[in-house]
């Protein structure tokens, strides 16, 4: 048995929107990197991940983050996080520097291509 | 002398007699008679030439002596002057279309000089005679003709019969009469005796025909008195004709019947075979022993575009797409090995450039008991297998779309309730597109009771999916305002019958005390929860009414029963324990045995359930489940043994969240100390020998104030393994107040201790 998560997709302009809900473990980590890979089109400049909604994240989905940006890159494209000021996950995101991987915005109005 | 009007006068009024059909030998007389008037003549004679035309007969005259009339002469010319003692005389030839009829003759006993009028006069009345006689002529001939017809025709076997010019029957033979069982052929109108269904078609042929004077050709059944019913005819009619006029038809009937029943028999096998034909095998191959081909017919190169050089020995196989080769040759060396039939669907080239789906058999040929090949058969069935894979599709996406609405409608992770542990499973039908409107649901209720439903719209698919939807929003939203289980039944079960689509569904609807464990509840036709009390299982019976959206209105009764402190319940939709070929008192049984002999773990609970009760066997129908369990107030103390597998971690949190809920920790504590606690879990993990049977011990304890948590694994402890592990390390660290990890013999200890609800602002 897997963790539950979901991914939701939208475009935004330029943009892929997903919002992450569920939680996020070593045990679905590895699908939801491919989903997010797989949500972006070539035209996409930038895949704005809004983990608002997502319960949890060990350190094998923060991997993913890093993983699915670097990859991004390689395809001239961009991953931004979403995740409100006072997110229970805040604390690690800081901690494991995602933010140097993937730049957090407090909305997702902040985090789309303008 | 008569005047010239006058011989006119008299010529006219021969014609208009001719004309009229007067009889001939009247107007031959007359014809003489007018010629010795006009021409003042002696003797007139009408010479009419034999057959052998070596002789003449006085065959009409005027003026003639006795004797002389009917009498026969040679056929010189001056005998009859010579005979009559004249001194002159003319003559005037009466032909009929350049057949000589005779002379007509006049004589004067003066000599006289006959002027050119007279000749021309006497060759007008000849002509005139000579028509006449040709008129005549024919109609002794068609009066001889009938007779002699009516003569053969009596004593042939055939139906016979002639008409008039006007189309009236004027005569049918005797064999008519015998077949039909007529007494004469007075008052037979055309068609009088034909069936009445082939009355109007035969009587329509009939007139087109007589109109254009076609030959007539109609089969038809003909009334036969032998067997007192009808027999068919082929009835052909010619018309004829005499000296160029229409005079009627004549016509014979053939009894055709039996040939006309093996025709339709046989009609009806060719349109059979055509058909078979059109969807049966139109492409036909023969093999030697070792599977070669050795022939193929015209409807398998139509088909494949080849000649059929090309389609002998093995190159058939060459045709079939790349994708079914492998399986369509493997089968059908193993068929020819065996020599057992053989039958392949797959695509072949088709000579249009596609592939096309082709059913395709064979079958073993023996012949004086040996082996000779196989002769097998195709059919195009592309059609067929496009449409059935484009249905299947449709049927895919529907069950898709189905259980994703499913799966989101449903609560994705129960809400955790303190002091209630919980369990559910959902799993949707494995057939087609069987995804049912089964739910469950559990809701905190404002005096602190617990609501829990599981229901199952009756229907599959997208609407029973949607309908799902709104019922466990109905349910929601009536279960948090009314306390009685069977008012929330009967207000949905009003709600239902108002709307617009008919929705029924089956529910159980249980209000839970989890103090006292009371529980009072309201099943609307919908089986009963089951109790997994310490002293083993029992179904909780009563409080039985008809589903919703049945009736309205209708008598949603409720019970109620306690609980006894330990118990489990267990709450299941139809899926689980219907099924056709076993009764549902034994499915019932098999179920408290399953939920009997499961541990105290709820998740433990829901996997036996589900596998003691359906088996190997994928439910037909979907199946939701949901257990519960009240537990003791106070729980200061998590202890659990989990496999080491990564599936294990979220049954951890869960059971960490309702430990770390009731310590009072806040959000941001309770995820921090879930994430570490569940690192340590994950490393353990990674640790462990193999997915076999290996486990990890997760303890934690809260005390004044203090978490501390210990995971204990059975593998070696390695310091680092990528980024990623070294990043899950880090984050222990950083999120605990202290970590330490001890190696143990044959295993690796990590404890962990944090304060909570501490200012932790670094």
């Amino acid at each position: 048995m897997s963790s539950p998560a979901e991914i939701v997709l939208d475009r935004r302009r330029g943009d892929v929107v997903a919002r992450l809900s569920g939680e996020v473990d070593m045990s679905n980590a590895t699908y939801v990197r491919d989903q997010l890979l797989a949500s972006m089109p070539n035209d996409a400049l930038a895949l704005v991940l809004d983990i608002s909604g997502t319960r949890y994240l060990d350190s094998a989905a923060i991997e993913v983050l890093f993983d699915v940006s670097r990859r991004l890159a390689r395809r001239r494209q961009e991953l931004r996080l979403v995740m409100p000021p006072d997110s229970p996950l805040r604390r690690v995101i800081e901690l494991t520097e995602v933010h140097t991987a993937a730049p957090v915005h407090e909305s997702l109005e902040q985090a789309l291509t303008e | 002398m008569r005047t010239r009007a006058s011989r006119q006068e008299a010529l006219a009024t021969l014609g208009q007699q001719a004309l009229a059909g007067a009889e001939l030998d009247g107007l031959l007389m007359d014809g003489a008679a007018i010629v010795a008037r006009e021409l003042g003549v002696d003797h007139v004679a009408v010479l009419e030439l034999t057959r052998d035309s070596k002789r003449m007969l006085a065959r009409a005259g005027a003026g003639l002596p006795d004797g002389v009339l009917g009498g026969v002469l040679p056929t010189d010319p001056s005998r009859l002057a010579r005979d009559l003692g004249s001194a002159s005389a003319i003559s005037a030839a009466i032909g009929a279309r350049g057949r000589k009829f005779g002379v007509i003759e006049a004589l004067s006993r003066g000599a006289r000089d006959f002027s050119a009028d007279d000749s021309r006069y006497l060759e007008a009345v000849a002509g005139v005679l000579g028509a006449a006689v040709e008129r005549a002529g024919h109609e002794d001939l068609v009066r001889d003709s009938e007779a002699q017809f009516r003569e053969l025709a009596d004593t042939t076997p055939a139906l016979m019969w002639m008409t008039d010019a006007e189309g009236d029957v004027t005569f049918v033979n005797q064999g008519w009469l015998r077949f039909t069982g007529g007494e004469s052929d007075a008052g037979v109108t055309f068609a009088a005796s034909a069936h009445p269904d082939d009355r109007a078609q035969a009587l329509r042929l009939w007139e087109e025909a007589s109109r254009l004077r076609e030959e007539f050709r109609c089969e038809y059944r003909l009334r036969h008195a032998a067997s007192d019913g009808y027999r068919w005819v082929l009835e052909i009619g010619v018309p004829r004709y005499s000296g160029g006029e229409f005079i009627g038809y004549v016509g014979t009937a053939t009894d055709i019947h039996e040939r006309r029943g093996m025709e339709e028999a046989l009609r009806a096998s060719e349109a059979s075979f055509r058909e078979l034909a059109d969807t049966a095998p139109a492409m036909m191959w023969m093999t030697d022993t070792d599977g070669r081909i050795t022939f193929v017919n015209e409807g398998w190169l139509r088909f494949t575009g080849t000649t059929f050089q090309e389609e002998m020995g093995e190159s058939w196989a060459l045709g079939v797409h790349p994708d079914d080769a492998e399986h369509v040759l493997t089968s059908w060396e193993e068929a020819l090995a065996a020599r057992r039939p053989w039958e392949g669907e797959y695509r072949l080239h088709h000579q249009s450039g596609e592939y096309r789906w082709i059913n395709d058999r064979g079958v073993p040929r023996h012949v004086g008991g040996h082996f000779v090949g196989y002769v097998g058969s195709a059919i195009d069935i592309h059609e067929r297998r496009t449409m059935e894979s484009r249905l299947f599709e449709v049927y895919q996406r529907e069950h898709r779309i189905a259980e994703t609405l499913q799966r989101s409608l449903l609560p994705e992770r129960l809400p955790p309730i303190e002091g209630l542990e919980m369990a559910a499973r959902y799993l949707p039908g494995a057939r087609g597109a069987a995804i049912g409107g089964d739910w469950y649901d559990v809701l905190e209720r404002p005096d602190g009771r617990v609501a829990l439903v599981v229901g199952d719209v009756v229907g599959h698919g997208l609407r029973a999916a949607a309908s799902m939807g709104q019922l466990r929003n109905a349910f929601r939203a009536y279960g948090l305002v009314e306390a009685s289980p069977a008012e929330v039944v009967a207000r949905i079960n009003r709600l239902v019958m108002s709307g617009v689509e008919q929705v029924m569904a089956t529910v159980l609807y249980l209000v839970l005390d989890r103090e006292t464990g009371e529980v009072s509840f309201s099943a609307a036709g919908h089986p009963p929860p089951l109790v997994i009390a310490p002293d083993g299982p029992r179904f909780l019976e009563g409080g039985r009414s008809v589903p919703i959206g049945a009736a309205e209105p209708a008598v949603f009764r409720e019970s109620t029963a306690i609980l006894p402190p330990g118990s489990s319940l267990l709450l299941y939709t139809d899926g689980l324990v219907e099924r056709r070929d076993e009764p549902l008192d034994r499915r019932l049984e098999k179920l408290a045995e399953a939920a009997g002999a499961a541990s105290a773990d709820l998740n433990d609970l829901c996997e036996r359930v589900l596998s003691g009760v359906l088996g190997d066997v994928d439910p037909g129908d979907d199946v939701a489940l949901l257990a519960v369990r009240p537990l003791p107030v106070v729980d200061t103390h998590v202890s659990l043994t989990l496999p080491a597998e990564p599936g294990s971690l979220a049954q951890l949190r869960r059971r960490l969240a309702r430990f770390l809920h009731a310590t009072g920790a806040t959000e941001v504590e309770q995820y921090e100390i879930t994430l570490t606690i569940c690192e340590a879990a994950g490393n353990a993990i990674e640790h462990a020998y193999g997915p076999g049977d290996a486990t990890y011990e997760v303890e934690v304890a809260f005390d004044s104030g203090e978490l501390t948590a210990s995971v204990r694994d059975r593998g070696s402890w390695r310091e680092k393994r990528g980024e990623h592990r070294g990043r899950g390390l880090s984050i222990i660290e950083d999120l605990m107040d202290e970590v330490t990890v001890e190696r143990e013999e044959g295993g690796t200890l990590i404890r962990m201790r944090r304060r909570i609800r501490e200012d932790r602002a670094a």
